[in-house]
């Protein structure tokens, strides 16, 4: 058992980061050709192919389909009534979702929000409590004229209201800020019943009461980062990356995935494999050159007086020294002339 | 703008003419007018509905194709004309100056109906087609049953029909291309088309029908590999002569010189050794029918220096000369085919040598059928190893059948049938796209070969060449009109092992002209890098490219040079001796030479 628990050790030297660049890279060239083969429901379909896998490897401060599975408590996850009804109370409505227009009123210091009174009753709500709800945000006296709320600014500045109009417009009303739009969807493995939203506001969730906090899944990478750490978004790039291998059924090893993630989040900052992230940070003066922006690096380790200590393949490459990795990496712990000195000196 | 809202502006030729009110009644009238011969018969208008505008063009370049005109659900082109046109009583351009078919441009076609056939007319068509297998081009009309093959092998067809040799012109033995190929026993097809017909291609073909079998060989036709037979090779089955052109001229420079064509004396400079004259005349010219071989000298010459100095020799007399001489391309032999001396315009002599090669089929030589299989020789078979079939017919090549369904070239399959009827029959058939339906074709050739005793559908019994034993299963074969490709290995051919290398980067040369190397790039180097192959590295990238050494200071880190005549080491910096040979890449030094023009100062620290 031992002996073939050794087999499977890697061995010193041995160039595991380009075995996985190249593991992962060779099929992601495969995955250009597949790029719109995945289709699902209307509210699942996800960005994947190559450029899911760009945006994972970019480090992407938002996904292109951000959304999130959010599982509910026990006690209501058979009674769709209610899980509607927590998804109605989770559901962000913005004031640009209900209202047809808003005018600005820059000699009076007041801002016109023309409701819309179908969308208002899509979703299920009245004027009034639309207005006592932007009372409640602004703290501005807001009048109700019809389908009109008249907000009195307190100012006449321009620039002020003009503001105030464009924060106005994002205001939510309703349900949680960057929570997105929630429905009820059947999980197709457990087939319970669970929400699905097209946003990911994990901060905002976790308090909901009625939802299973230890079973949220969302695939933004960065809202996991924020809410719950570096060794959460590491296990996330890798459950993302292995979720898009999968569909597009390619088998790459999960050790180059956590090699791969674990480059990414080594500084405790989720970084992203290029120029702004791993290979401009490297510490050679010659590799960070022959990557890209040659000329910015070259000047800006001039201007520091920056050396490079030659440790890394690509400048070894570039000057012809033998490489350190592999059969380059061992040295003699005691040269051949050291132990004829030590002989010399014994005598 | 308010005021034009309704009204429909008129372009000619992209310039705004003015405006109509009614747009398409406009566009009707210019084109009665183009029938009835009131305008000219290349105008050309569309109405553009989503623009409200008409476009009028009779400018050059348009590409335009004829048509059939319908009126009231009726092709113009009556069964009178058609007769009258058989009886050659009226021609093609009596149809057009009568208005019953007319050229359409691209924009013009976007306000038609055409129908294919004028059993498709309805109420709404405008215009018929001459011909539907007109959609196809002239190089790919003239291969048969395009309306069985898969769109994407159409434009590879075409493409190697372009790339196939035959007889380019009658006259080629007078001619002096700068590269030609001329195929030896060039056939007719035996199933044409009606445009390869009419454009009289039959008299210089440029492909032999081949007895293809549809069979795999020993896994020597794998992929697009094929097998051909050793005897047919050998009978001159694709065999064909390569010519390529040799010129020369006695320029004329400022200040009187003047080259000359004769054999460079031993003292001119880069005089390439007295072997390589050997095959010259007096006059410094080649011998038709020697026998050359890579460097050779086909046209001796000699120009005067390129500088003005050397000129003035040492004694003022005798002029310093400049060996320019004319010599075969390195991998390249035969035999000078002709040689001839003519003036240019400038009143200088030129010098036109042909060399001719022979290129027997071997191994890596590219053919195709006119279907776009394409492949390439693998094995040439001795006859006696070739499957045979129970008459004794042995293929001239074997197709390897997987090649077929994935690749949906039916057209192939059916011409091998119709091909294999054509040689009964000793008729040549017909295969037009659209003349008949593939059915009723498989039929008439399957009766055609029944009538001669074969299987209707093509399949024969064969027997292995080499083990003498029945194949279970029949093999379907028949003829094929194939084409050899101008891709030929020995015009490809290259190795290096040591050889030039570039000026400013002491790298190896790049390309078959400059006996380059082949580059070992970035994804090579990081396969050998993920091997942790590091001294594999080194030895690619160092040792078999730019390696150089160089000297550097200890003291102040910059490239310094040994004094040969003090016989010490000198920094040019800091002035000192100490200096270190180090080996590095020479494009390292390059570099650092770059960042030094850009006012960055490296330094190299060494260990120890």
């Amino acid at each position: 058992m031992a002996k073939k628990e050794n087999m499977f050790e890697i061995s010193a030297g041995e160039p595991v980061g380009v075995i996985a660049a190249q593991s992962l890279g060779e099929p992601a060239t495969q995955m250009v050709l597949k790029a719109f083969h995945f289709a699902g429901l209307k509210s699942e379909i996800a960005t994947a192919g190559l450029p899911r896998f760009v945006e994972i490897v970019d480090a992407k401060k938002k996904p292109a389909t951000p959304f999130t599975y959010i599982a509910v408590d026990k006690s209501i996850a058979k009674d769709e009534q209610k899980l509607i009804r927590l998804a109605k109370k989770i559901s962000e409505i913005k004031v640009s979702d209900i209202s047809r227009r808003i005018v600005e009123e820059f000699s009076k210091g007041t801002i016109i929000l023309r409701l819309d009174f179908e969308k208002l009753e899509a979703n299920e709500l009245t004027a009034k409590v639309v207005a006592s709800k932007i009372e409640k945000l602004t703290k501005l006296s807001c009048t109700l004229e019809g389908m009109d709320v008249r907000i009195t600014a307190g100012t006449r500045n321009i620039k002020q209201i003009r503001n105030m109009a464009v924060q106005l417009n994002k205001m939510t009303i309703n349900g949680i800020d960057g929570a997105g739009r929630a429905a009820v969807r059947e999980d197709p493995k457990t087939k319970e019943l669970q929400l699905i939203t097209d946003n990911s506001s994990l901060s905002g969730l976790l308090d909901v009461e009625g939802i299973d906090a230890y079973n949220i899944y969302t695939n933004d990478i960065f809202e996991e980062y924020r809410v719950f750490g570096v060794e959460a978004a590491r296990n996330a790039i890798i459950t993302e990356l292995e979720k898009l291998l999968h569909e597009s059924e390619i088998s790459v090893s999960r050790r180059h995935l956590e090699l791969l993630a674990d480059a990414m989040t080594a500084d405790g900052d989720v970084k992203n494999v290029g120029r702004r992230g791993l290979s401009g940070e490297k510490e050679s003066v010659f590799a960070r050159a022959a990557y890209e922006e040659t000329v910015k690096h070259l000047i800006n380790a001039a201007a520091f007086g920056e050396s490079d200590p030659m440790q890394g393949v690509t400048e070894n490459i570039l000057m012809g020294k033998q490489i350190m990795l592999g059969t380059g990496r061992v040295e003699l712990a005691v040269k051949k002339e050291d132990i004829a000195k030590s002989k010399k000196e014994k005598k | 703008m308010a005021k034009n809202e309704e009204k429909c502006i008129v372009y000619m030729n992209g310039r705004i003419l003015g405006y109509v009110k009614d747009g398409v009644a406009y566009a009707n009238e210019i084109r009665k007018g183009r029938r009835n011969g009131l305008l000219s018969g290349e105008i050309n208008v569309s109405y553009v509905n989503k623009l409200n505008e008409v476009h009028i063009n009779a400018d050059s370049g348009r590409v335009r194709k004829p048509y059939i005109i319908v009126e009231d659900g009726k092709s113009k082109l009556t069964e009178e004309l058609l007769v009258k046109l058989r009886n050659k009583e009226i021609d093609f351009g009596y149809l057009i100056r009568r208005g019953i078919i007319e050229y359409l441009d691209a924009e013009e076609e976007e306000n038609t109906d055409v129908a294919m056939k004028e059993s498709d007319i309805t109420k709404n068509t405008t215009h018929l087609e001459v011909d539907p297998a007109g959609i196809f081009g002239f190089t790919l009309s003239t291969a048969p049953y395009l309306e069985h093959n898969s769109a994407p092998r159409h434009g590879m067809s075409a493409n190697f029909i372009k790339q196939s040799q035959g007889v380019f012109a009658t006259n080629f033995n007078l001619r002096f291309e700068s590269r030609s190929y001329v195929l030896f026993y060039p056939q007719a097809p035996l199933v044409q088309t009606s445009v390869y017909k009419s454009v009289g291609m039959q008299r210089h073909p440029s492909g032999q029908n081949f007895v293809v079998a549809l069979s795999t060989y020993y896994g020597y036709n794998m992929g697009d590999a094929v097998v051909v037979n050793k005897a047919a090779v050998d009978r001159g089955l694709g065999r064909s002569m390569y010519y390529k052109m040799y010129a020369d001229e006695e320029r004329r420079y400022p200040g009187g010189q003047k080259d000359s064509f004769k054999i460079p004396p031993a003292t001119a400079e880069g005089y390439l050794g007295e072997h390589a004259y050997a095959k010259l005349g007096d006059d410094g010219l080649i011998e038709p029918e020697t026998k050359v071989l890579e460097g050779d000298v086909l046209i001796g010459k000699v120009a005067p220096p390129r500088f003005l100095e050397e000129s003035i020799g040492e004694s003022g007399l005798q002029e310093k000369l400049r060996d320019d001489s004319s010599v075969l391309k390195p991998s390249e032999n035969g035999v000078v085919d002709s040689v001839i001396v003519t003036e240019s315009t400038g009143a200088t002599r030129v010098v036109k040598v042909r060399v001719r090669g022979l290129r027997v089929p071997e191994v890596g030589d590219k053919f195709a059928s006119r279907h776009g299989q394409k492949g390439v020789i693998a094995y040439v078979v001795p006859q006696e190893d070739m499957p045979f079939t129970e008459q004794g017919v042995v293929p001239d090549l074997l197709l390897n059948p997987h090649g077929i369904p994935q690749r949906l070239t039916f057209g192939h399959l059916l011409e091998e049938l119709a091909g294999k009827s054509a040689a009964m029959t000793g008729k040549i058939v017909d295969g037009t796209a659209f003349t008949g339906k593939g059915s009723d074709r498989v039929e008439e050739y399957g009766k055609i070969l029944e009538s001669f005793g074969f299987n209707k559908m093509g399949n024969e019994t064969f027997y292995d060449g080499i083990t003498g034993k029945r194949f279970k299963a029949t093999i379907f074969n028949g003829l094929v009109y194939y084409n050899r490709l101008y891709h030929m290995v020995s015009n490809k051919l290259q190795v290096r092992s040591k050889g030039p290398v570039q000026i400013l980067t002491h790298q190896p040369t790049e390309g078959k002209a400059r006996q380059g190397g082949l580059r070992f790039g970035e994804m090579e180097r990081d396969v050998l890098v993920g091997y942790g192959a590091s001294l594999l590295v080194k030895e690619r990238l160092l040792d078999q490219s730019d390696k150089g050494t160089v000297l550097v200071c200890k003291n102040c880190g910059n490239i310094g040079y040994r004094d040969y005549i003090k016989r010490v080491d000198v920094c040019p910096i800091c002035g000192g001796s100490d200096l270190a040979a180090v080996e590095i890449s020479y494009a390292f030094k390059l570099l650092l030479d770059e960042i030094k023009s850009m006012h960055i100062f490296p330094k190299i620290k060494m260990k120890g």
